[in-house]
């Protein structure tokens, strides 16, 4: 781990609810704004003020939600309301000298069944990029990809780093139910479904782990910041893993 | 204390303020849709606010008393009755074992918020008794009520609520002459709802910001919990930009591709790519709770200051209630 030693983070701050104000890092999707965002998040976390609840990373955006009640009476932070006791805290903060270390991320392998009844439109993403399954496999499992945030649903991560050569349009109607662990494409992204919901992305593959299961401590199993990595299995190895 | 469930009606779920603290995880804050009546409802019999609730849509349902009950409700979808006896909400009632309670259609509203001593006894999953039907996490087994279910209270009185089911005990239904008085905390026009203008407020053309503070939205019949799409005059935009996915709460008011409005609700995503025109103030979020398809609002903007400030005198209001109902009875 490299120690980040006195970072400044260029972010403005502004109002998104009684109880929460939004720092925006950036407007585009990179690595850069993935770990200044996952760096302020660690220490926030590690430096919390009086009324803080939690963090909630996106893209561009780190979104600090918070108790107002606890803030208002709060006499260690300067300001006549909530969202300038919060806005100066978090200033103050990112001008402080802080021993701050590159997050440890951790690189998630996912088991994948392609092809066949856990990813049936394998097939047919394959067809209309004029590659063979087995190519469409070996590209979508040769990459590291990046989760940039959780969203849509619980436990829910959005990946960069797709081989833009597998970017596929949705389906024209969305399936009624996709099963849980389903991986998928949607234009230039790949995802996993950690619930069975309606949804309109291809399905090349399934996984058997739970990407979400509430009554762990971590209950989402991916989180911003890590790296991933899909691993084809058989569907011997598939059953083999639920059990 | 103990009851089953005859009929659940439409849509009845265990509620309590919801889940703070997973949102990172992309966990919905769920929790009550009208706050203020589950609170009312809570405090009405000294249970703490964040006492679990059975949050009821409209009317339609029935329960049965299976033991001495200290219940309380508050909110605008049901009147209670035991067959011709009228239950007064926002109050604590003693009523009997073997009592069958029906919920009467009470067109003002949407939901109703029924509290029991000590609250329903719903084990914490993510730290609330919320439930999100979605995910299955969360209250009676991670679903709605179903008829035969059976739901017990903690066994967990506050000073206050024992007091008061000791007071009230008896053979038939009885209940105190005070009430809490729900009016007394809304505006005159439940239908006008403050808004503060939100991040993207300004990538709309200046008309249709005009027109959003002025005109009728009605909430069209695809509407639930996750949230209300509004039919009215389209807002459209002068900025195209794209929105990255960034934070959504319940009460931001999104604007889709072709200009219509969705307002986010207690399980509404926690990320979201469209723009932002407006969040709806917090103090304002209950009446939308109340909210049917069919319903006219009209948006009032104000500065996030005044919303902040209007907050936290609600919540200086509610405390003194709870003291005015403590003072009352210890």
């Amino acid at each position: 781990m490299q120690p980040l030693t006195d970072i400044k983070l260029g972010f403005s701050i502004y109002y998104l609810s009684e109880n929460a104000v939004t720092l925006e890092f950036g407007h585009e999707i990179s690595e850069d704004l993935l770990q200044q965002i996952s760096s302020f998040n660690q220490l926030i976390n590690h430096h919390p003020f009086t009324g803080f609840e939690t963090a909630v990373p996106a893209y561009g955006t780190l979104s600090i939600f918070y108790d107002p009640i606890q803030v208002i009476r709060a006499t260690d932070l300067p300001g006549i309301d909530c969202f300038d006791k919060v806005s100066a805290y978090l200033y103050q903060l990112n001008n402080q000298p802080a021993q701050i270390h590159n997050v440890p991320y951790n690189l998630i392998t996912i088991p994948t069944c392609y092809g066949g009844i856990y990813g049936e439109d394998l097939e047919e993403v394959a067809a209309l990029h004029n590659l063979s399954a087995d190519k469409v496999i070996d590209l979508h499992s040769s990459t590291i990809y990046k989760v940039y945030m959780i969203g849509f649903v619980p436990g829910f991560a959005y990946l960069g780093g797709m081989s833009a050569q597998l970017a596929t349009p949705r389906k024209p109607s969305p399936r009624k139910v996709i099963p849980k662990g389903s991986v998928g494409i949607a234009g230039e992204q790949t995802g996993i479904y950690p619930l069975q919901t309606p949804g309109g992305w291809q399905l090349i593959g399934r996984t058997p782990l739970t990407l979400f299961d509430a009554t762990r401590t971590q209950p989402a199993l991916l989180k911003a910041g890590d790296q991933v990595v899909f691993k084809p299995i058989d569907h011997h190895q598939f059953e083999q893993y639920r059990d | 204390m103990r009851i089953r469930i005859i009929k659940p009606g439409i849509l009845s779920t265990i509620q309590d303020l919801g889940r703070k603290h997973y949102l990172s995880q992309a966990v919905p804050v769920s929790g009550a849709m009208d706050t203020l009546s589950a609170r009312v409802a809570n405090i009405a019999i000294g249970n703490p606010d964040h006492a679990a609730v059975i949050e009821f849509t409209y009317a339609d349902a029935e329960f049965m008393t299976e033991t001495d009950m200290l219940m309380a409700y508050a909110g605008d979808g049901a009147t209670l009755q035991a067959g011709d006896i009228i239950i007064p909400p926002e109050k604590p009632v003693f009523i009997p074992a073997y009592t069958s309670i029906q919920l009467i259609n009470n067109p003002a509203g949407s939901r109703t918020y029924l509290s029991v001593a000590g609250g329903w006894d719903i084990p914490e999953v993510l730290g609330s008794r919320s439930t999100f039907i979605t995910a299955e996490i969360g209250g009676f087994n991670g679903r709605s009520l179903h008829a035969g279910d059976t739901l017990a209270s903690t066994e967990t009185f506050t000073p206050i609520t024992a007091t008061i089911f000791d007071r009230l005990k008896g053979e038939t239904i009885t209940y105190p002459a005070w009430s809490v008085a729900r009016r007394m905390f809304l505006p005159a026009d439940t239908k006008h709802i403050r808004i503060v203008p939100a991040h993207e407020f300004s990538w709309f053309h200046g008309l249709a910001l005009v027109n959003f503070l002025s005109l009728p939205y009605t909430l069209s019949m695809n509407s639930n919990r996750m949230g209300y799409h509004l039919d009215g005059e389209p807002v459209t935009r002068i900025i195209k930009n794209e929105l990255l996915s960034t934070a959504v709460t319940p009460g931001t008011i999104q604007v889709t591709g072709n200009g219509s409005l969705v307002l986010l609700m207690a399980d509404c995503q926690t990320t979201g790519g469209y723009p932002r025109i407006a969040h709806v103030a917090a103090i304002d979020l209950p009446l939308c709770g109340q909210l049917k398809p069919g319903d006219t609002i009209y948006f009032e903007d104000i500065s996030h200051q005044d919303a902040e400030m209007l907050y936290i005198e609600r919540e200086q209001e509610l405390q003194q209630l709870r003291e005015a109902i403590q003072h009352k009875y210890l």
